[in-house]
């Protein structure tokens, strides 16, 4: 089984075509998503790693990085 | 409106010699060029040079026939376009013994009087060729604004000039192939940045240019710029007298535009610009403008309702042409054969379903209400500019990047977090001096498309740089304008020439040879609007404000009350999926898009793949990338690989002469 930060980052391949960023590349100052991207991005979050994410949460510090999002879900209890 | 076609060659060769060796390239030119001129097509073969002409009659059907020379010197000329104040003209030329009553002779006279400066003297949109035999000089001309397109090229042989690319194919001057930094261009900035274009060795005559080819040698200048400095604004106008300076010269621009010998009618979208002009021409008119609108199946496209409302209040005979999502993938390869430019938006081809629903109604002359944007502050781009510009003021601010979520209340992140503003659209922040600071966030978001590149394209053209590709096209008084004029200058240089004039406006419409007239690009009207300051234009975040003062009473007022509604068509639902036409699934595949070796077939494979689920939610740049794949793909298979011949009915109906129709000669 592989790491949610190997997950994260597969989808985010996938998904936005794009591979070659850092873990603590900003997604929205790099334009590696906009803001439909954010959509899915959750959705993702919410189907494949099974966590309720709710509007207040919704934030940078929780979403626009591999990194930000290996510690949010970390606080989610995914790891 | 027509096409033209031409090349120099050696001079002092016997008459056959010249038909033997050029006749048949001349011919191959202007046939390609048929659907901009159907009316009748010929070729010249002078002493010098070789000038084409595929005629679209507009004004004096009887004799303007063209290429057309003057009898006594054998200045030879062939035109492509309008000049709206020829008749103006023609009263200030006494020294010259008119024979006909055609414009074309207007600017033989005016050439013989002035010489190539006779271009600051016309009000128009044109491109022409002018052969000088006394000093074996080729001039070429073209617009201020790049209304009328003209292409060259260098060649060994010689310098070949055309109205479309395809033309200097046909002629044999060169092989097409893909120009690397003009896809670059087309993929950040909208269109290949002048004088770049999509194809190699191929070069556009630059707006507000004139070329002299004399032995082989090209040199060009500008000719006109538009001053956007604050020297230049009179900064004590009251808005009401703005609204009187602009209703005269623009009331003057439409009047011009409505002289022609067929009936002349109008494009109208719903929107203030177009309402505001068919209202002005259906004054004029008396009551017989005749209105033509596209209609879209999908809703959230579609401006129907207030097309017809507009129509109702001026009593315009009105007439629509419905677009369904298939239609838009069934139209695109004519819009890359016509336009011959790599896009990233699918509008384009609405148009040239237009300019076919125009064209059966018999109708070959509409007015626009194109320019209006660019002239008068109007895109959201202005907007973002202008808060961009107050935020870098104070670039700490947490409640300044929240105006863009008033500016951009679509944007569903936009509205919860600050933080996403600020990375979002404070590209830059730091240096508002910037040149290209109003267009960053844009061509960032554009240049998105770049991540589909193939690895080894990605690496031929990292070195180069698509802003100083602009920066070297604009005139360096442009670095120290305000903030909106630098994003006005910049906007009318890359996607009002290079996209909105050309790949949706010229080609559309000569697609089905129809002429497009634009009075908001009349530059009287530009340079009127040049001199308004800024809060007349865009009064605080209101846009276009003294155009909707202006139209108050003219326009219904619903049309003046909604907010902009920007014209797009659809792309996704129209190339992937049960709605996509079967070239989609011949070029869109990874063999397909690694043979032409742009983008990468592996990455474009799974973009279709994800767009053709059912749950798709497209992104911005999701779309932008099909569509710029899609047209890449087109133009290399119809230029490149599979390359179409020209129609040998074309190629018949073409007349070769061994010289140039003597103003008010035979037709």
């Amino acid at each position: 089984m592989s790491t949610p930060r190997e997950r994260l980052r597969g989808f985010i391949a996938d998904t936005f075509f794009v591979d070659d960023f850092q873990d603590g590349d900003s997604f929205l100052r790099n334009r590696i998503i906009d803001s439909t991207g954010m959509m899915e991005l959750v959705a993702f979050l919410e189907s494949d790693f099974h966590v309720k994410v709710a509007d207040a949460e919704l934030v940078p510090e929780n979403l626009d990085s591999i990194d930000n999002l290996v510690a949010f879900l970390a606080k989610k209890g995914v790891a | 409106m027509c096409g033209i076609a031409g090349f120099t060659i050696p001079q002092g060769l016997p008459a056959a010699a010249r038909r033997e060796r050029y006749g048949e390239r001349g011919r191959a030119m202007v046939a390609s060029l048929f659907h901009r001129g159907p009316d009748a097509q010929r070729v010249s073969l002078l002493d010098g040079a070789v000038l084409g002409h595929a005629r679209l009659s507009i004004v004096d059907l009887a004799q303007g026939h063209q290429p057309m020379c003057d009898p006594e010197t054998g200045v030879a000329v062939a035109f492509n376009g309008e000049i709206f104040n020829w008749l103006e003209l023609k009263a200030s030329l006494p020294g010259y013994r008119f024979r006909t009553t055609s414009d074309t002779e207007v600017l033989l006279a005016a050439f013989l009087a002035r010489g190539i400066d006779c271009v600051k003297d016309f009000v128009g949109q044109f491109a022409f060729a002018v052969w000088d035999p006394r000093d074996a000089t080729l001039w070429l001309a073209r617009d201020r604004v790049g209304i009328r397109p003209l292409y060259l090229a260098r060649t060994g042989e010689g310098v070949a000039f055309a109205s479309e690319a395809k033309a200097l194919f046909a002629g044999g001057w060169l092989a097409p192939r893909l120009d690397e930094r003009g896809v670059v261009d087309a993929v950040h900035l909208w269109a290949p940045m002048t004088p770049r274009t999509q194809f190699d060795g191929v070069e556009a005559l630059p707006p507000a240019h004139v070329a002299c080819v004399k032995d082989g040698v090209v040199t060009q200048r500008r000719y006109w710029a538009l001053d956007l400095s604050d020297g230049n604004v009179r900064r004590d106008l009251s808005m009401d007298e703005a609204k009187e300076a602009v209703r005269a010269v623009l009331d003057d621009a439409v009047t011009l535009r409505l002289r022609a010998d067929v009936p002349v009618a109008a494009y109208l979208s719903g929107g203030l610009d177009s309402s505001l002009i068919c209202a002005l021409a259906q004054r004029r008119l008396g009551g017989t403008l005749q209105t033509f609108s596209v209609g879209f199946a999908q809703a959230r496209y579609d401006e129907r309702a207030f097309q017809q409302e507009v129509a109702t209040a001026l009593g315009t005979t009105h007439h629509v042409v419905e677009v369904q999502d298939a239609d838009v993938g069934a139209l695109l390869p004519e819009v890359v054969w016509h336009g011959e430019q790599v896009l990233v938006r699918s509008a384009p081809g609405p148009f040239l379903a237009l300019s076919r629903l125009v064209r059966q109604h018999r109708t070959k002359v509409v007015l626009t209400g194109e320019g209006a944007d660019e002239v008068f502050l109007g895109y959201d781009l202005y907007k973002e500019t202008k808060v961009r510009q107050f935020w870098a003021r104070q670039p700490r601010s947490p409640h300044r990047p929240r105006l863009f979520a008033r500016l951009y209340p679509y944007l569903p992140l936009s509205q919860q977090s600050p933080e996403v503003l600020r990375d979002f659209f404070g590209i830059g922040l730091e240096h508002p001096e910037a040149f290209d600071f109003s267009h960053q966030v844009r061509w960032t978001n554009t240049g998105r498309v770049a991540r589909f590149f193939s690895k080894d394209f990605a690496a031929r053209v990292a070195a180069y740089d698509v802003t100083e590709a602009v920066r070297a096209q604009l005139p360096p008084e442009v670095q120290g304008w305000r903030p909106l004029a630098r994003a006005q200058a910049l906007e009318m240089a890359t996607l009002l020439s290079g996209y909105l004039l050309s790949a949706q406006g010229d080609r559309m419409l000569m697609g089905n040879s129809v002429e497009g007239r634009f009075p908001f690009l009349d530059h009287r009207v530009i340079e009127a609007a040049a001199r308004l300051p800024d809060r007349v234009k865009l009064d605080g975040l209101e846009e276009k404000a003294v155009l909707k003062r202006l139209a108050r009473g003219l326009v219904p007022d619903d049309v003046l009350a909604r907010p902009k509604f920007p014209y797009r068509a659809p792309i996704a639902e129209a190339l992937v999926g049960p709605s996509a036409p079967e070239w989609c699934r011949a070029l869109l595949t990874k063999p397909a898009v690694d043979a032409t070796g742009v983008f990468d077939g592996g990455k474009v494979e799974k973009l279709v793949a994800k767009l053709a689920k059912a749950t798709a939610a497209p992104s911005e740049a999701d779309n932008m990338a099909l569509v710029a794949v899609a047209t890449t793909e087109l133009l290399a298979h119809q230029f490149i690989h599979a390359p179409r011949a020209v129609p040998q009915a074309h190629l018949d109906a073409v007349s070769v002469e061994d010289g140039a129709v003597p103003a008010g000669g035979r037709g």
